[in-house]
């Protein structure tokens, strides 16, 4: 068996003693420790927040005509339409932003932004795997369960990848967008569901279970040890069995320590503000943030915090295929706070330095009208940000064409991004790989490079 | 079942015909020397020629065209000097080339049947080799909790032990084996291994992940093959083209759900338009599911490796990947009917496939309406498009505004309606129209006369045919599959002929048909050929892994160059053989050979001499310990608790609180866990694909998207957790405190023994203090309970 395996088979997950002999696992000295991502569902559009482009106002109204074919998810294009937000530079670098995201905006000089995105589909299904995973196709470990795979934990009290979806539901794949693949069980996200009675599964007994007391739940557990321990003699050489035995002190931290960091009661009403966590439009994604701060400042590894549910109706996520005004609107206003609080805290608690920050979408969102007042799907060209980690603040890379439809200059796949996360935190991605049936399997796959250009040198 | 009709006739004829019996050159004997005098003068040494050595059998067999290239027609390039090769020499080494002469083990014929032999036998020369002993028969108590696990995936209940135990007979295991396999628990057990490499689920999967409530049948199909030990070649044949091998058995089209188990992409499939890039994609992803599964379930080859470029270490090139694209080109999945009357059965089959061909007639005109386009025509469908959108947006009106907007919206839709049809008919005629009327009338009277029949079952299978939903619909005959460029498909190439592998000499790799029944059935025949060295070297490498927790080859998917080599490749071979020609294909048979075995028996207990030599254990010097797989936890909690539910078959049992939405959900926390059918074993839950059951999956079971010849074994604090707090395994505590009564009656019924004099009290103390149902609790979470020794 080889250190790794016997890290992922013995606890890897909240792995105790993964923490002190995995730092060696890193290729090469890492900038940064660890990963927040949020992840805007139903497709986040460009060209009505970090994408700018004047012959969308100048040609306001026209027929739309790219010069070619163009091949949309349910319609045909439609008149070239402007965002319904006025735009503005912001900063020392002069990014310009939409007044949807006037706080994000803010922050443009910590943030590099990538704006020449593309995606293999245009389909939310296959592209929302695309952005977790790598590949289009369900069954794949997404990035938060490699890293776990890679890295381990930072301690032994909590998960090391923990997800926080929307608490309006899942978005499209499901519990899927942050498995473990194929990679062992541990790997895959603990879902926390802020606001909820039992926010992480099982972690405590129902409270409709009557037979369960304090007392019985304490002797209990050290009687089953003792069993254990005596089912173990002449079984020595098995070190699954003591593996499992550990399995439940781990499990006693964890009942411990999610409570207390679930509490955002102790934190100063400035932080609160920060974040916008006791204001309506903005509460859900503000508690959300400073939950994922608190984690990340405890030791967990990758935390991600979805913005958006399934593409059902009423709208609850991002896919404004029939009034975006309205359905953009909201959800921006709804994150823009939250996320640059948390990057503000990040940066003012010293954090940011050694922590990605990562913002995405699966696709983005055509210049041209769906009917009147929407946008269909655009795989051609989009924009993410990251910033922290090691990130150079305040540039952009890439470019999408006059329209923001195709990505025309440095175009990028989620590869590269992926790539640029490892990198940063002391991984090769070419040699992250797991042979899974007769494939060594990459969360790059067998594309991607490092965006050397948005790294600090 | 009727024993010989046509169909059968035409297997055997097809059986007869399909290898190429033609003996392939031995590259020592007849090759070598060629290579030796006519090439070897420049091609080896440190720096050969070009790179190639002429005497390594690969290299040259890799560059196999390029080498013919150079030594045939009219000037041969090679040899530099000298005469060049004689015709006959050519020959030899175009026959050598061409049969692909395997040299990699598992590509290789099956040596034929010998006598004399056994698993011990093999097993015990090898321990001997590496100056090791088999250990000792397990104790009885051990032996019987091992074998039902292994061959029921249950515990047996303290009357079993008891009896087996007591059983002083020389023959006592040899029952017991043998009725364990008589009962259909064993086919329950049996059919969640082979349900993992199936990547069966009841849901389709991706975004929406709509439930699939018609696949079932499938699952329950495979159940009963397995109990009725159906032989190993006819289970192949079935799951791949049942429906076109054997038409007048009802059940050999519920076979073929094999073939739709996979995910299937809902949005891709229904709402893309034909002829777009994405739809495209969606449809060869689709048909990669299919091969994929298909080739490493049968094969252990991993063909999907060749989708973007030929396999980089196996000897498939890519246009054979496209051949098997083809060999699926005619399919989709797709509820189809069935019923359970053969005549029925076949009448329905005749009245569809008139439908079908009506169909092909009516298509084309109907594409001509579907993609007519001209600028009026697409300015009404923006309008149209959009006041849906708002429509849909919009919802149930809340106000009176809202209600006027709706009736605005909806009278302009309308009156689009009308405009649209008008635009059309002048775009393509009214004459169409009248055409379209005329054939559509045809199927109507066939839809009567189908109406007429019985209401038929649904299976969720290879569909053919179906009728079309949204975008999404029948081929009608096989799709066009063309070689993709970097498996671009934005740059088509050369069209695909259906096929298989030419890796295997013996085999014809080219395919003569051009239905899609055909296709199917001779790769169907292909597989189970008994001259298919992979397919039988497959299924008892597949079967021994279950056994002893480890394949003699580790990688059950992969038997090529990246998968790992048998640790005993003759004791393979003769299980391969035997099983196929000895035992008839028999399943049951294998695993009583398997179980009967004096290896399988060994106690798992630890020696120092053995991990010394070897710690892996793969040389069998011991038996290996199990930690019970996620449904075997679960069915044996309910056994324990005595509430386990022996129905069998039907619908798949929803655990978990369902709602029919947009995007459906499914909420396992609102589930009671004593509600309708949750005692069931767990092969019979719905297995929804994008939010797996959390109780199972803390238990390693595995995403029913992924292929999983094999499961991983972790042991978490999340995993501890699910098995200490989860309301299932309290409320069964619950139940097996009610049911045992005392404390000793409750390590009976879960450890399979009686407590110790020291547990006695330990447990009996705990359990007054604070009750029984928490000492039960206890005796789950412990690691006697989730291992098998």
């Amino acid at each position: 068996m080889t250190r790794r395996d016997f890290l992922w088979t013995h606890g890897g997950g909240l792995g105790g003693i993964a923490l002190a002999r995995m730092s060696a696992a890193t290729h090469h000295p890492p900038r940064a420790k660890r990963v927040i991502q949020f992840f805007m569902s139903g497709a986040a559009s460009q060209c009505d927040t970090f994408d700018y482009k004047p012959r969308l106002l100048k040609q306001a109204g026209e027929r739309w005509d790219p010069g070619e074919k163009v091949e949309l998810f349910q319609s045909n294009p439609g008149v070239v339409m402007p965002a319904p937000w006025s735009w503005k530079q912001y900063g020392q670098c002069g990014k310009w932003v939409s007044s949807l995201l006037p706080e994000t905006a803010s922050c443009v000089d910590d943030i590099a932004f990538v704006m020449s995105m593309q995606a293999k589909s245009n389909i939310h299904g296959p592209a929302t795997f695309m952005q977790n995973t790598g590949f289009i196709l369900p069954g794949f470990p997404s990035a938060g369960a490699w890293v776990s795979y890679a890295l381990g934990s930072l301690t032994d009290n909590l998960p090391v990848f923990v997800c926080l979806p929307d608490p309006r539901g899942v978005p499209p794949n499901g519990p899927a967008n942050w498995s473990s693949g194929f990679l062992p069980a541990a790997h895959q996200a603990t879902t926390i569901r802020v606001g909820t009675p039992a926010p992480i599964q099982d972690l405590f007994p129902p409270d409709a279970v009557k037979f369960v007391s304090k007392e019985a739940e304490r002797d209990g557990l050290r009687l089953l040890e003792q069993v254990n321990r005596r089912h173990m003699e002449g079984r020595e050489e098995d070190s699954r069995l003591e593996a499992r035995i550990r399995s439940y002190e781990m499990a006693a931290r964890l009942q411990l320590s999610a409570p207390e960091v679930l509490d955002i009661g102790g934190e100063s009403a400035a932080t609160r503000k920060l974040y916008g966590a006791d204001e309506a439009a903005t509460s859900d994604m503000g508690r959300r943030c400073l939950i994922a701060r608190r984690l990340l400042e405890r030791g967990v590894r990758f935390v991600q915090v979805w913005s958006g549910a399934d593409n059902g109706f009423p709208r609850r996520n991002w896919d404004s295929h029939e009034n975006l005004a309205k359905d953009h609107g909201e959800l921006g206003t709804s994150i823009d706070r939250p996320v640059a609080g948390l990057l503000r805290d990040l940066k003012s608690r010293g954090m940011l330095d050694d922590t990605i920050v990562h913002w995405t979408t699966e696709f983005g969102r055509m210049p041209c009208s769906q009917g009147s007042k929407g946008r269909d799907h655009n795989p051609f060209g989009f924009t993410q940000w990251l910033a922290g980690g090691g990130i150079r603040g305040g540039v952009t890379h890439g470019a999408t064409d006059e329209w923001s439809y195709k990505a025309v200059e440095k175009p990028v796949y989620c590869y590269d991004i992926h790539a640029t996360m490892l990198h940063l935190l002391g991984v090769d991605h070419t040699r992250l790989a797991f042979r899974h049936n007769g494939i060594d399997r990459r969360l790059t796959d067998v594309h991607g490079a490092p965006l050397t250009e948005i790294v600090k040198s | 079942m009727r024993l010989i009709g046509l169909p059968e006739l035409i297997i055997m004829l097809l059986l007869l015909a399909a290898p190429l019996l033609a003996a392939a050159p031995d590259f020592d004997r007849d090759v070598r020397p060629i290579l030796e005098s006519r090439c070897a003068g420049c091609h080896a040494g440190a720096k050969p020629a070009g790179g190639l050595r002429a005497l390594d059998a690969q290299a040259v067999r890799a560059q196999g065209r390029a080498v013919l290239a150079a030594v045939s027609g009219e000037k041969p390039r090679m040899p530099k000097s000298g005469a060049p090769l004689e015709a006959n020499q050519v020959a030899v080494l175009r026959r050598w080339i061409e049969s692909g002469g395997p040299t990699w083990w598992s590509l290789k014929p099956l040596a034929p049947y010998r006598a004399g032999q056994s698993i011990d036998a093999f097993i015990e020369a090898k321990l001997r080799e590496n100056g090791l002993a088999p250990s000792p028969e397990a104790d009885r108590p051990t032996l019987i909790r091992r074998v039902y696990f292994d061959l029921h995936g249950l515990p047996p209940s303290t009357a079993e032990i008891d009896a087996f135990v007591n059983d002083r007979a020389p023959d006592a295991y040899e029952r017991l084996a043998d009725r364990l396999l008589r009962s259909p628990r064993h086919g329950e057990r049996w059919a969640r291994h082979w349900l993992d490499v199936a990547h069966y689920g009841d849901t389709h999967g991706y975004d929406k992940d709509k439930p699939r409530p018609n696949a079932w049948p499938y699952r329950d199909w495979v159940i009963r093959a397995l109990n009725e030990d159906l032989p190993y070649a006819e289970f192949v044949r079935r799951q791949i083209a049942g429906d076109a091998l054997y038409p007048d058995d009802p059940q050999a089209t519920v076979a073929t759900g094999f073939l739709a188990a996979g995910p299937w992409d809902f949005v891709g499939h229904q709402e893309l338009r034909d002829g777009t890039t994405d739809k495209n994609l969606t449809r060869l992803l689709d048909r990669d599911d299919m091969l994929a599964a298909t080739m490493s379930t049968f094969t252990s080859m991993t063909v999907h490796c060749a989708r973007c470029h030929d396999h980089k270490f196996d000897p498939i090139p890519q246009a054979e990947y496209y051949g098997l694209q083809a060999v699926f080109a005619g399919i989709d999945r797709a509820d189809r009917p069935y019923d359970d009357d053969p005549a029925l059965h076949r009448k329905r089959a005749g009245v569809l496939d008139r439908k079908r061909q009506a169909q092909v007639l009516l298509q084309p005109l109907l594409d001509k309406v579907e993609f007519a386009a001209s600028p009026e025509l697409e300015e009404i469908d923006n309008r149209i498009r959009d006041a849906k959108l708002l429509l849909a947006h919009l919802g149930e009106p809340k106000n009176a505004a809202e209600a006027e907007e709706k009736r605005t919206l909806q009278a302009r839709a309308d009156r689009d309606q009308k405009l649209r049809q008008a635009s059309l008919e002048k775009l393509v005629g009214a004459e169409t129209f009248t055409s379209i009327d005329r054939h559509k009338a045809a199927i109507k009277e066939i839809d009567a006369e189908l109406a007429a029949l019985p209401k038929p079952k649904l299976v969720y299978a290879a569909a053919p045919f179906f009728e079309r939903v949204g975008n999404f619909r029948p081929s009608l005959e096989p799709r066009n599959v063309r070689v993709l460029a970097r498996g671009n498909v934005n740059a088509p190439g050369a069209a695909a002929i259906p096929g298989a592998l030419s890796a295997l000499p013996l085999l014809q790799a080219r395919f003569a048909s051009a239905d899609d029944g055909g296709r199917r059935a001779e790769l169907a025949l292909w597989i189970a050929a008994k001259e298919n060295p992979l397919t039988w070297r497959s299924i008892v490498n597949r079967v021994w892994h279950h056994h002893f927790g480890a394949g003699l080859s580790e990688t059950p998917n992969d038997f090529g160059r990246m998968g790992s080599a048998p640790s005993h490749p003759e004791l393979l071979d003769w299980l391969a053989v035997w099983f196929r020609d000895e035992a008839g294909g028999s399943l049951k048979r294998l695993h009583r050979e398997i179980v009967l075995s004096r290896a399988y028996r060994q106690s798992s207990a630890n020696r120092t001499d053995g991990t010394r030599v070897d710690a892996n254990n793969r040389l069998l010097w011991r038996m290996n310990r199990t930690r019970l797989d996620a449904e075997t936890v679960r069915d044996s909690v309910l056994a324990a608790a005595g509430k386990l539910d022996p129905a069998m078959g039907g619908p798949g049992v929803q655990m978990f609180w369902f709602k029919n939405d947009h995007s459906p959900i499914y909420d396992y926390a609102r589930f009671d866990p004593d509600g309708e059918g949750s005692h069931r074993r767990s092969v019979y839950r719905f297995v929804v694909r994008s939010v797996p059951d959390p109780f199972l999956e803390r238990l390693d079971c595995p995403d029913p998207s992924l292929l999983a010849p094999k499961r991983s074994t972790t042991l978490t604090a999340i995993q501890a957790l699910a098995l200490w707090n989860n309301p299932f395994m309290l409320r069964m505590s619950e139940h097996l405190a009610a049911r045992a009564g005392s404390a000793s009656e409750a390590v009976r019924l879960t450890l399979g023994r009686p407590p110790t004099v020291e547990e006695a009290r330990e447990f009996g103390a705990y359990a007054e203090k604070h009750g029984l149902p928490n000492l039960a609790r206890l005796l789950f979470n412990t690691n006697e309970f989730l291992f098998a020794d």
